[in-house]
């Protein structure tokens, strides 16, 4: 057994460890900006907190990616370099272990995910002697990263730098049981262009000496700046318990800085984004508030994000934990809050996959659909129910439409299950199956267990898994326990049934009204005499009664309970409960009034549903609202003639 | 004759002229009536039983879209080409209109029989559209060159998505001061035209620039002035119309009889400049 190196010994910035810490990183580089290139050594180290030996470490070269527009990212992802100077890539140029045995000649590169052998972004170490378990392993690496344009989430443009994915980075050494793993093994997945997280909670000391007059800003806490004279500094980070560490440098960055409760909050932007920088830091409280209420609590005292300018838009929106970029907002106007939905959605992402460290490559929906999920939560309360994303006087949205219309328009919906990893989805549907299917049928959870339950789902998954690895399937057990816990067996002996049909399975869900008849029950009285009868028969309104029925029909293959809302002509209302197994269901009544609307889900709980228009029936249509539609269209058109003519 | 007195006896004139007023906006209503009848009946197809048009109730909720599937971008694409069709044919119509519009303006004042209107509409049409489509050419290029150009060096100069800065702000302010200009010299080309007969377009814009500098205050302050109630009119009538959220029958039936009285409003609002163009000539 060995001691752990004495950079991750020391607490700088939390009062103890959040995660087992079983990976850290000493680095001590240095920018030039003229030539895009950060070169130096690193010390990185990586617990065996297994039960057997390993021969072998696995290790992220992922700014390979940006090499050859053979990678698989560059090829998949439609990426190329701006010139010759706009390739990237990262060299080790030696590396040592802590015997001083020189590694160089015992690595290379392997492609885990397709074989493309033009892929250099997984570095394969054979190690001289194994690592034994509660061991440590301890790299020392002397390195080059040069940095890409056009950006694509890291690289450069000018004088602005955004330094992500820029080191050799451990992957995930998973133990078997761990994720439903079958067997001990590196988790070290090839760079994608939908996909680049999973990673250890790591500890990060981090330098970098470049000149005096860029301002930098990171994912982790300044810990100084040193003048070193020659018009150049060093700035010292460090970073505790987070899964990857970025970095950006840029002279023209306007630095602005807010407290939140405990959390130090710093934006980097540019002068033109100076305007709306309230804009984002109240979203980003706003995101504070909603998720340490209801998922967990921020554990980190500092928190920076970055308005990249125009020419380093290629950086935005993305997420690093505690360091993460969103989206100018500059030319949007303040009715529609896109700039504060990305600023909400990469601060989500601090909680899913940053504290929830799930492998964002073999199931992103754990990350990006989850994340979706509450960013639109958040943004729909915060910004108004139904308007959230959108809102004026005659045209609104929210952001939870704005997700649900991409899944319900897209003629892919039901190509593939929703659990793919992230490069196996079809038909370019990644996105809509990872952020916006899955945010769907999260809500439809919520609107079926209700929204006390599915937040004590998330407390419960914070609670189990924060600064861990957790997998959809220990989401689901989560949910599982909790729904049992809460509800007992109404809905079952677990929810299986769901996650089966909207997770696992390719159906769709949609109900429909399909009719609504109501006939008149004559009441008669008569006699048989013999051959010959003699009736009467009660025609008075008040003795009138009516068999009216509702038909609805399952045309999708996902079964769902539902509520039915019922309106009789008296006023009344019924509200029932279809279990939904049924292809078809009839409500009949008998009574004095007359059923005259019908509504499937009338509260929108099922946002699965990919149609609501045939969710309701009403044998009154009202013409009112397309008559003012036609007249408002008319007068639009009128003053528009009267205006924009001479 | 002072300001006010031109505004005044403008006033006058367009509301006398009330006949034909009514006669321009059933067009215009007829027009529009063309797209909108259809595309009302698009949307009664579309919602049929469906009570999901209660979501519309209070604005369109974009999230419906998604539920009404490929039928939205069929309804868009209607929808936009119907706009584009009644831009133009309005763009006719109005010019038509004014040819007898301004015949009415600067005839001796007494009754003015439809026949002659439309008469007088038919003459001049031919010199009005070229009016108009040259006047339409100058404020164009003028806009590009005051705001488009500036606009586009301050984008590239500061990296900004939209132009904004001091200069850009004087420079917007400049462009709507100068627009009374070029709105005056179309209409007193007009007015030249109806009053001489001539059908020589730029024998008439020369006659429109000379009678701008011969009054220049009053004919600047004149369309200034009825250019800022236009304004504050369009912007009220656009508030009102997107707020209002009537969904029964007979507040939807008064809502049309309302925006329809607001049109009228407006067309008499243009009369009224012309009027009071035609009263700073005099």
């Amino acid at each position: 057994m060995c001691l752990l190196p004495l950079v991750a010994a020391g607490q700088a910035i939390l009062d103890k460890p959040l995660s087992a810490r079983l990976t850290g990183y000493d680095i001590d580089v240095t920018l030039d900006p003229e030539k895009h290139i950060v070169s130096g050594m690193m010390t990185a180290w990586w617990v065996n907190n297994s039960s057997m030996p390993v021969g072998e470490a696995m290790m992220h070269m992922y700014l390979n990616a940006f090499s050859s527009n053979k990678s698989t990212f560059a090829s998949r992802g439609n990426w190329s370099a701006s010139g010759k100077d706009g390739w990237g890539w990262v060299k080790v140029s030696s590396m040592s272990d802590r015997k001083g045995n020189d590694l160089t000649g015992l690595y290379g590169y392997v492609s885990p995910d397709d074989g493309n052998e033009h892929d250099k972004t997984v570095l394969r170490i054979a190690l001289p002697e194994p690592v034994a378990p509660g061991d440590t392993l301890v790299l020392k690496l002397d390195f080059i990263s040069k940095l890409p344009s056009p950006i694509r989430r890291t690289g450069y443009d000018e004088d602005f730098h955004f330094v992500a994915q820029w080191f050799p980075k451990f992957g995930v050494y998973e133990t078997a049981g761990m994720r439903q793993r079958e067997a001990d093994g590196w988790n070290c997945h090839q760079f994608h262009p939908n996909s680049e997280f999973y990673s250890n909670h790591s500890v990060y000391n981090v330098s970098v000496t470049l000149p005096s007059e860029f301002v930098t800003g990171s994912g982790g806490m300044l810990i100084e700046e040193i003048d070193l004279g020659d018009g150049l500094k060093k700035v010292v980070w460090r970073a505790e318990d987070i899964v990857d560490f970025a970095w950006t440098a840029w002279p023209g960055y306007e630095v602005l800085d807010r407290k939140w409760n405990h959390v130090d909050i710093t934006l980097l932007t540019s002068k033109t984004g100076l305007s709306k920088a309230d804009n984002h830091f109240e979203a980003v409280i706003y995101a504070l508030e909603y998720l340490n209420e209801r998922v967990g609590p921020y554990p980190w005292p500092h928190l920076t994000f970055v308005d990249p300018p125009f020419n380093g838009s290629g950086a935005g929106g993305m997420e690093y934990t505690t360091l993460f970029t969103t989206m100018g907002a500059g030319a949007i106007p303040s009715f529609m809050k896109m700039a504060e939905m990305v600023t909400i959605h990469e601060f989500g992402h601090s909680y899913f996959m940053g504290m929830l460290a799930s492998n964002e490559f073999e199931e992103p929906w754990v990350d990006e659909g989850i994340n979706s999920y509450w960013e639109q939560r958040i943004v729909d309360h915060y910004y108004g129910d139904g308007y959230g994303l959108l809102r004026l006087p005659f045209l609104k949205m929210s952001d939870a439409d704005q997700g649900r219309i991409s899944y319900v328009t897209s003629p892919n919906r039901t190509i593939a299950t929703n659990d793919l990893p992230s490069w196996m989805y079809p038909h370019g549907t990644y996105s809509m199956m990872s952020y916006n299917k899955a945010a769907v049928w999260l809500h439809t959870l919520e609107g079926i267990i209700g929204t006390e339950t599915m937040d004590n789902v998330f407390r419960e998954y914070y609670r189990r898994w924060a600064f861990k690895h957790p997998s959809g399937q220990d989401f689901i057990a989560v949910v599982n326990d909790v729904v049992k816990n809460e509800h007992g067996n109404r809905f079952g002996e677990d929810m299986n049934w769901f996650f089966n049909q909207v997770l696992y399975g390719q159906g769709e869900c949609d109900y429909r009204v399909s009719g609504i008849t109501s006939n008149r029950i004559r009441s008669y009285s008569g006699v048989v005499n013999g051959d010959s009868v003699t009736y009467t028969r009660s025609d008075r309104s008040s003795d009138t009664l009516y068999l009216s029925r509702v038909s609805l029909e399952r045309l999708g293959e996902v079964i769902l309970p539902v509520e039915v809302l019922i309106g009789f002509d008296t006023g009344e209302e019924v509200l029932e409960n279809w279990d939904g197994t049924g292809a078809y269901k009839d409500y009949e009544y008998t009574g004095v009034g007359q059923v005259v609307w019908a509504k499937i889900d009338p509260y929108d709980k099922i946002d699965i549903d990919i149609n609501r228009m045939n969710n309701s029936f009403t044998l009154d249509p009202s013409g009112a609202t397309t008559r003012r539609m036609m007249n408002k269209f008319m007068f639009l058109v009128q003053m528009m003639i009267s205006i924009f003519t001479l | 004759m002072t300001l006010f007195n031109t505004l005044k006896n403008g006033a006058v004139k367009a509301v006398s002229s009330y006949k034909q007023i009514l006669l321009i906006w059933v067009t215009t209503l007829i027009l529009v009536l063309a797209v909108g009848f259809p595309l009302r009946a698009f949307l009664n197809m579309i919602f049929d039983s469906s009570m999901i048009v209660e979501k519309l109730n209070d604005g369109f909720d974009i999230g419906v879209a998604g539920d009404i599937g490929r039928p939205f971008g069929a309804l868009m694409a209607s929808a936009s080409a119907g706009t584009f069709l009644l831009s133009i044919a309005g763009f006719f119509l109005m010019t038509f209109f004014a040819g007898g519009l301004f015949r009415r303006f600067t005839m001796a004042w007494g009754r003015q029989k439809v026949s002659d209107f439309l008469r007088a509409s038919a003459n001049n049409f031919l010199p009005y559209l070229r009016i108009a489509i040259l006047m339409m050419l100058i404020i164009g290029v003028l806009t590009f060159i005051m705001i488009g150009l500036p606009g586009i060096i301050t984008m590239a100069i500061t990296g900004m998505q939209t132009p904004s800065g001091i200069v850009m702000k004087i420079l917007y302010v400049l462009w709507v001061l100068v627009m009374p200009v070029w709105l005056f010299v179309a209409d007193a080309s007009r007015r030249w035209v109806a009053a001489t007969g001539s059908h020589k377009t730029f024998r008439a814009l020369g006659a429109g620039f000379r009678a701008l500098r011969e009054r220049f205050w009053l004919s600047y302050g004149t369309v200034l002035a009825v250019l800022l109630i236009n304004a504050a009119f369009v912007a009220a009538v656009f508030w009102f119309a997107s707020i209002a959220t009537p969904d029964k029958g007979i507040m939807v039936f008064l809502f049309f009889l309302a925006t329809q009285t607001l049109v009228i409003i407006r067309l008499f609002m243009k009369a009224w400049r012309y009027a009071a163009v035609c009263e700073a000539v005099q």
